[in-house]
């Protein structure tokens, strides 16, 4: 019972720990802070120096997979 | 080339909205309805009893009233049609047949409902809404909303015969013109064209814009001068292009491009014969109603059509024209603030000098061209670019002769 | 790095300056003690200090009093946090879908760059909010988050190019849809197949939380050439494809012509980059005329036969039936909302909340997440009228905002109560989709489905005739408005069009009206602080009133999300 209540009152107290670090977290604004200044610079690098496909060079007249004419041509 | 009969007097009846001729079928008893979209069948509004006129402001400046009420952010079209019916331009006017094809030609048209513009009792403005796709819904859609919104309204407020009768000689008196406009249009094809796109737009124009019972026999005449009229010895332009776009109804603006040494041979706008002047067809046993429905919606190739289909056919259809007018290449000629036009405008001008060879110049213009001399310098450019290339090409040619 | 310049950075970051005036005053402990447990009153709150700079960054979260900064963190934001990872499991279809998710983060611009800064929005849309209207506000917040999840899981799961080119789990099994498609089409194959609106997520909802990176769309699609003047939505909608950053998620396509010229020309360019079966469902313009309903409900039927042929499954109306019938109960509930909301100040709903959440779920259609929140919203609008709470209670002007809102700036109606009292009760978009379904008979469910999504979000307003824009006058007067906020959406040809009807309409009509110009996503245009500049012009020389808290009338927001 008393190395219970000794696991209990260790995990209480860090679940305290936690919960009063997330709190800070939240309070001054941490989380946001840290998207802000080091995340979503990170990203914009990342994106902008991605290699992406050309969608414009595809050929205008690819004539595979169209709708099924029945519903939208003059019968 | 020899001045073409009339001509100067069809170009003095596009100097004003209420020209003329439509005061004269005013005396006569007609009825004027005001159109502006291809979508509003002119053959119906051209029913005995009453004469077409689709809309221009012909002769513009600033629309400052009219800006006043849509901005200036909106198509100046719209603005410029709406200025001129609040000047009172348009008050001859006995009903504004509307469709709500594109959002500011449609805004303006709402205006006339909603204020008090049109200063003539009779008047009154109908929507009709026309459908997005081609197919046989679309069709008896479209003839639902054409009986309702045109003939109804047409017989109950001026007592107009909308009978199959009435509609059958409609459509004959409509073919009979489109068969000469199509004839004049014609001489366009040849390897060295008899007419100029300047001459033909306002011929073209005219026919929008007149009775047609006041100018056929003007359009006749023309058409026979055309049969024995011979181009100029020497040759008075460097290229041929094929003009496409939104709404165009100023003459100055094809000339201007020819004044730049590019002979404008086919004419693929609003506004324009291509399409726009195809014959209708009724099939047999087909009503004449449905036969002006479909023919409509076959015939147009506005870019508001949606089946993928048809989206895919466009441009093909325009290559084909470009082709078919031996055009060296393509003017894409957008109104400033139209939607489909700059979106349509976009893609052609990506697609054509790639998949098809064909050079383009792609402008954005204004309604009132105020901005002749940049788009002379355009012009100008375009047409050394494709001399450059026709020389290029010939060189090319000759060097593979020689090699063989 | 130097001291002095950490110091400095420090102060920048967390230290809140006093007011001049709070400098030299005595210490008052029970003031303090009431301002900890309570929170400072509205007038003394001085919001506008706790922004890092330009940034929207806090310099510390609000105090809101200890009750309500106690629910903020841990029924709000931790509870999100917590949820949103639960969701990305749940949706992601397993572990796997942890997996997926990074990639997509990595992979997909609108995700990696936009997504993770979601708690910011909250904080945007309920800054300053107390009590019943911070939860219920907060409740529909968490709606929208959990169902964005879903659907970009839905997209990872399948994506072909985050699989290498190869069809992912379910990819056969998704339809995408232009993201102004009714989710309500769809409802005869829910269970065989699940409509993804393509860019809902990527761009629309993307927006809201973070304005930054859409702007990288819209460039993209001007960059081959389009004119910056159509409309920004429907520039950034084929930005994405210009740009490569749409999920290639599923077969085919359904698009359609809501709600404007620039939507029918983007399905030209969506068509050529997509290249796989694409069916168009557009609907009528003139769509109170009675004989335009059968040719709509003609294109819908047409729609369904494309979906069983492509797809090869079955038309479903039992589904059909349920889902309709589920989505009236939401349907009944914004009635319910809407009556309180007009009748009463006990409204727990922020305008942004009420805004976003309806036009949300109305376009998305029935999915459990809007009855699950719903039924939180509901018991605490129970309860704030039971009690007569008075959720805004500094409201000095009740408005109505009409046409489409400003993207970026969604929330300017948080700050408009926050500084000025105005309070946004009702918005054009919540006024869509109107309309009961009815499921007794085939034909009237037909009937109904039809006319509901005519009336979708911008076009039920925009286009079919004037009555329907000018139609503002009498919601006015239903919602008891003594204001007007109008958008004035600068590429929106069909509102431009009748800007100047309007403005007799105020003149005439003795209404206070003020025109806020946006360019819907693109903050470049017309900036937040432009925004808020100009409601401070009128609610200082035409109002004479003074700000309820002084320090938001001018402070910069420019490189906030």
């Amino acid at each position: 019972m008393k190395s219970f209540l000794k696991f209990f009152g260790k995990f209480i107290g860090f679940a305290a720990v936690v919960y009063g670090i997330l709190f800070a977290v939240f309070y001054w604004d941490l989380d946001g802070k840290f998207m802000y200044y080091i995340w979503e610079p990170m990203m914009i690098k990342r994106f902008d120096n991605m290699k992406r496909a050309d969608n414009t060079t595809i050929p205008y007249f690819q004539k595979e997979a169209v709708a099924p004419s029945e519903y939208t041509e003059i019968l | 080339m020899k001045d073409l009969v009339h001509i100067f007097e069809l170009e003095d009846l596009l100097q004003e909205a209420n020209n003329e001729l439509i005061r004269k079928a005013k005396k006569d008893g007609k009825r004027v309805l005001g159109y502006t979209c291809y979508f509003m069948p002119e053959v119906l509004l051209d029913l005995p009893g009453c004469v077409s006129c689709r809309l221009r402001a012909p002769r513009s400046s600033s629309p400052d009233m009219a800006t006043y009420y849509m901005s200036n952010r909106t198509c100046m079209y719209g603005r410029c049609l709406l200025e001129r019916a609040l000047e009172g331009g348009f008050n001859f006017l006995d009903a504004q047949m509307a469709t709500e094809t594109c959002t500011v030609t449609c805004r303006f048209q709402e205006h006339l409902q909603l204020m008090d513009i049109i200063q003539n009792p009779d008047f009154f403005c109908e929507f009709t809404d026309v459908p997005f796709k081609k197919n046989d819904n679309s069709i008896d859609h479209f003839e639902t909303q054409l009986q309702a919104h045109v003939l109804d309204k047409l017989n109950e407020k001026f007592g107009i015969d909308t009978s199959d009768e009435a509609l059958l000689t409609a459509i004959k008196e409509h073919n009979e013109v489109c068969r000469l406009v199509n004839e004049i249009g014609s001489y366009r094809r040849l390897d060295e064209p008899t007419i100029t796109g300047t001459e033909f737009s306002i011929i073209m124009l005219s026919t929008l814009v007149c009775p047609k019972y006041l100018i056929i026999d003007k359009l006749k005449d023309i058409a026979e001068q055309l049969k024995t009229r011979k181009p100029d010895e020497k040759k008075t332009y460097r290229c041929k292009v094929v003009l496409s776009g939104s709404e165009e109804d100023d003459p100055n603006f094809i000339k201007l491009i020819e004044e730049c040494g590019a002979l404008v041979v086919a004419d693929r706008h609003c506004y324009g014969s291509i399409p726009g002047r195809e014959e209708i067809v009724v099939k047999e046993g087909e009503k004449p109603l449905h036969a002006i429905a479909r023919h409509y919606l076959e015939t147009s190739q506005c870019p508001r059509f949606m089946d993928q289909h048809i989206m895919r056919d466009r441009k093909q259809f325009l290559a084909d024209v470009v082709k078919e007018y031996k055009a060296d290449g393509l003017i894409i000629s957008q109104m400033k603030f139209c939607e489909y036009w700059s979106y349509e405008r976009t893609i052609d001008t990506l697609i054509f000098p790639r998949d098809f060879g064909i050079p383009v110049c792609s402008i954005e213009k204004e309604y009132v061209n105020n901005a002749v001399g940049q788009l002379r310098t355009r012009f100008q450019a375009f047409v050394e670019s494709i001399e450059l290339k026709n020389i290029q090409n010939s060189k090319n040619n000759s060097d593979k002769e020689v090699t063989a | 790095m130097k001291l002095k310049d950490v110091k400095a950075k420090y102060r920048e970051l967390f230290v809140v300056e006093k007011a001049p005036e709070e400098k030299n005053k005595p210490k008052d402990l029970k003031k303090a003690a009431r301002d900890f447990w309570y929170g400072k009153p509205h007038e003394e709150r001085r919001l506008g200090d706790l922004y890092v700079g330009d940034t929207g960054l806090y310099k510390h979260r609000e105090w809101r009093g200890f009750m309500d900064t106690m629910y903020y963190f841990n029924m709000i934001w931790l509870y999100n946090y917590a949820h949103m990872v639960g969701d990305i499991v749940k949706y992601g279809d397993g572990p796997e879908g942890i997996v997926d998710f990074f990639k997509g983060t990595m992979r997909y611009r609108w995700m990696g760059q936009t997504y993770l800064t979601v708690m910011h929005w909250f904080d945007r849309g309920m800054e300053g909010m107390r009590g019943e209207a911070m939860k219920a506000s907060a409740w529909h917040y968490r709606g929208m988050v959990s169902e964005t999840i879903r659907q970009f899981q839905e997209m990872f799961i399948a994506d072909k190019k985050m699989h290498g080119g190869k069809e992912g789990k379910n990819w056969s099994k998704n339809i995408a849809h232009n993201e102004t498609v009714g989710g309500s089409f769809f409802y005869p194959f829910r269970g065989q197949l699940e409509d993804i609106p393509l860019e809902m997520i990527p761009y629309f909802v993307s927006v809201h939380v973070n304005s930054h990176t859409v702007l990288n769309y819209i460039d993209a699609a001007q960059s081959i050439g389009l004119p910056s003047d159509p409309c920004p939505m429907c520039q950034a909608e084929y930005g994405l494809f210009v740009h490569d950053d749409y999920p290639d998620f599923a077969p085919a396509m359904i698009t359609t012509n809501e709600a404007c010229d620039g939507s029918v020309a983007t399905s030209v360019l969506q068509d050529w980059f997509l290249n796989r079966p694409l069916y168009a469902l557009p609907q009528p313009m003139r769509y109170d005329d009675p004989l335009v309903q059968k040719n709509h409900q003609k294109e819908i039927e047409n729609a369904w036969k494309f979906i069983e042929e492509t797809y090869g499954v079955k038309f479903n109306w039992e589904e059909y039936k349920k889902t309709a019938e589920s989505f009236n109960k939401l349907t009944e509930f914004e009635w319910e909302k809407w009556d309180v909301a007009a009748n009463t100040p006990y409204y727990p709903i922020s305008g942004v909340a009420q805004a976003l959440y309806r036009i949300y779920y109305s376009q998305d259609g029935d999915r459990p997440i809007w009855h699950e929140m719903d039924e939180h919203v509901k018991r605490i609008m129970n309860k704030t009228v039971k009690n007569k709470i008075e959720t805004f209670p500094k409201t000095r002007h009740r408005a109505i905002a009409w046409s489409c809102a400003p993207l970026y700036y969604s929330h300017w109606c948080t700050w408009a109560y926050n500084c000025w009292g105005i309070n946004c009760v009702i918005n054009m978009d919540s006024l869509m989709f109107d309309q009961y379904l009815r499921t007794d008979t085939y034909e009237h469910a037909l009937e109904d489905l039809s006319w509901m999504n005519e009336k979708a979000p911008m076009r039920a307003m925009a286009v079919g005739g004037h009555e329907h824009i000018l139609s503002l006058f009498n919601y006015m007067e239903r919602f008891n408005c003594d204001m007007v906020i109008m958008y004035d959406q600068l590429q929106c040809k069909g509102m431009q069009g009748i800007h100047g009807v309007f403005e007799d309409e105020f003149r005439k009509r003795n209404i206070h009206a003020i025109w806020v110009p946006h360019a819907l996503p693109d903050k470049r245009t017309v900036s937040r602080k432009e925004i808020r500049q100009i409601i401070n012009d009128y609610m200082t020389t035409v109002m004479h009133e003074e700000p309820l808290d002084p320090t938001l009338v001018d402070f910069d927001d420019d490189k906030s999300w």
